[in-house]
């Protein structure tokens, strides 16, 4: 089966305060969706109702019984107390083939015993980004996955999402800020 | 296993978590026997009831953040969307968290009862005690903590406390039990009893707090 995610007028109220209504869209193998809306439009719910974390309203979603997810949220899911090294054993990510290859990339090679508090919040981000860029996934949801990340990083972000989705694999992500990646467009404002 | 070691990991770094509620539970038992003027065989019966409601007050201290801090950083939302039973990872964390401060303390608490009450026989009796008790405490407060996760830890006590209440009394009457040879094997296994209904239905229950509160 081609489809991951298929969504039928999904709607979300907070306190009878209609947040999004109707919402449909298709999520295939192989492709993105970029979901845009001014701050509060409910883009981080609708990723949350897709993830399973909240429950709609209203509506019908179904997710393919063989979609693995991973999540890229607001939240980093580090720890501050433990080092880069101990995070990374808590995401079971330390003995990842290619993660040499990325921390060298990030410039963070060589700084595994740090303590995560000791980074600034953009080389948090990077880390937190690790569970993206070596997912064993087929669905990566990601939720304003450049915010503190410099240009660099953003590009480097955007080319990994398009050779994944080369792969066959999913992506559904909002953003405010354009990022060159081959994705169909949902608007929720 | 990995459950295991990541939890262990945590926990064990965060000496704070740890050591904090180990050395409030050793000052209690140092400042108990300096405060009160009373005669050796006064002290001895009476420490039983400090023994118990510190070790209540330590559990309750060292569960006050055992699920703030892995739902604010957002690790709770990422077990609760991976494959993994989110039921069992509490559980471990539940038991983790008895590994590092209720077994110390239970030990602690066995050799202060042995300097205190001079009767090493009763307190091998004792050691049991302790530790099922302190399991129990934990599963009881991690309980109450998941309920007012976003509410302050406050809340979630004073909703568990009074279900501890019989606990205590049953505690209480171990000790007549202990002390006067009656049915001390009885008492231990209906605590026995207690801690393994609670350590499956607890950490269930927990996940479906915690799901809720994430939504």
């Amino acid at each position: 089966m081609n489809q991951i995610v298929k969504a039928k007028n999904l709607s979300y109220k907070i306190n009878e305060k209609k947040l999004f209504q109707n919402i449909s869209f298709d999520l295939n193998k192989g492709e993105a969706i970029h979901i845009q809306g001014e701050n509060g439009s409910g883009k981080t719910t609708l990723l949350r109702i897709i993830c399973g974390l909240t429950k709609p309203s209203k509506g019908d979603l179904d997710i393919s019984t063989d979609a693995k997810i991973t999540f890229l949220g607001h939240k980093n899911a580090l720890k501050q107390y433990l080092t880069i090294e101990d995070n990374l054993s808590l995401l079971n990510l330390i003995h990842h083939p290619n993660l040499d290859q990325f921390l060298q990339k990030f410039g963070l090679d060589g700084c595994l015993d740090l303590n995560l508090a000791s980074l600034s919040f953009g080389q948090q981000k990077k880390i937190a980004l690790l569970r993206i860029f070596l997912n064993d996934s087929n669905l990566l949801i990601m939720d304003e996955p450049c915010v503190g990340l410099d240009n660099q990083t953003q590009n480097y972000l955007s080319n990994f999402i398009n050779d994944e989705l080369k792969l066959g694999k999913s992506v559904l992500f909002s953003s405010h800020i354009d990022l060159d990646i081959n994705s169909d467009k949902l608007n929720l404002s | 296993m990995n459950i295991f070691r990541f939890e262990f990991l945590k926990l064990s770094r965060k000496s704070r978590g740890w050591l904090g509620p180990i050395l409030v539970f050793v000052l209690i038992m140092i400042a108990y026997p300096l405060t009160v003027e009373v005669s050796n065989l006064e002290l001895g019966q009476s420490f039983f009831s400090v023994l118990w409601i510190a070790t209540l007050l330590v559990m309750m201290l060292a569960t006050e953040d055992i699920f703030l801090e892995d739902y604010n950083d957002g690790s709770l939302e990422q077990l609760s969307i991976s494959d993994g039973n989110l039921s069992f990872v509490i559980a471990v964390k539940i038991f983790i968290y008895w590994m590092l401060i209720g077994i110390p303390i239970s030990i602690i608490g066995f050799l202060f009862c042995i300097g205190i009450t001079n009767s090493s026989q009763n307190s091998i009796y004792v050691l049991p005690i302790i530790l099922v008790a302190s399991y129990i405490f934990i599963n009881v407060f991690s309980f109450g903590n998941a309920l007012s996760l976003t509410k302050g830890s406050v809340l979630g006590t004073l909703v568990t406390l009074p279900l501890l209440l019989p606990l205590l009394i049953v505690l209480g009457k171990v000790i007549v039990a202990i002390n006067f040879g009656l049915n001390y094997f009885g008492f231990l296994l209906l605590l026995l009893g207690i801690l393994s209904i609670i350590i499956f239905i607890v950490p269930m229950i927990i996940s479906y707090i915690i799901r809720a509160h994430l939504e």
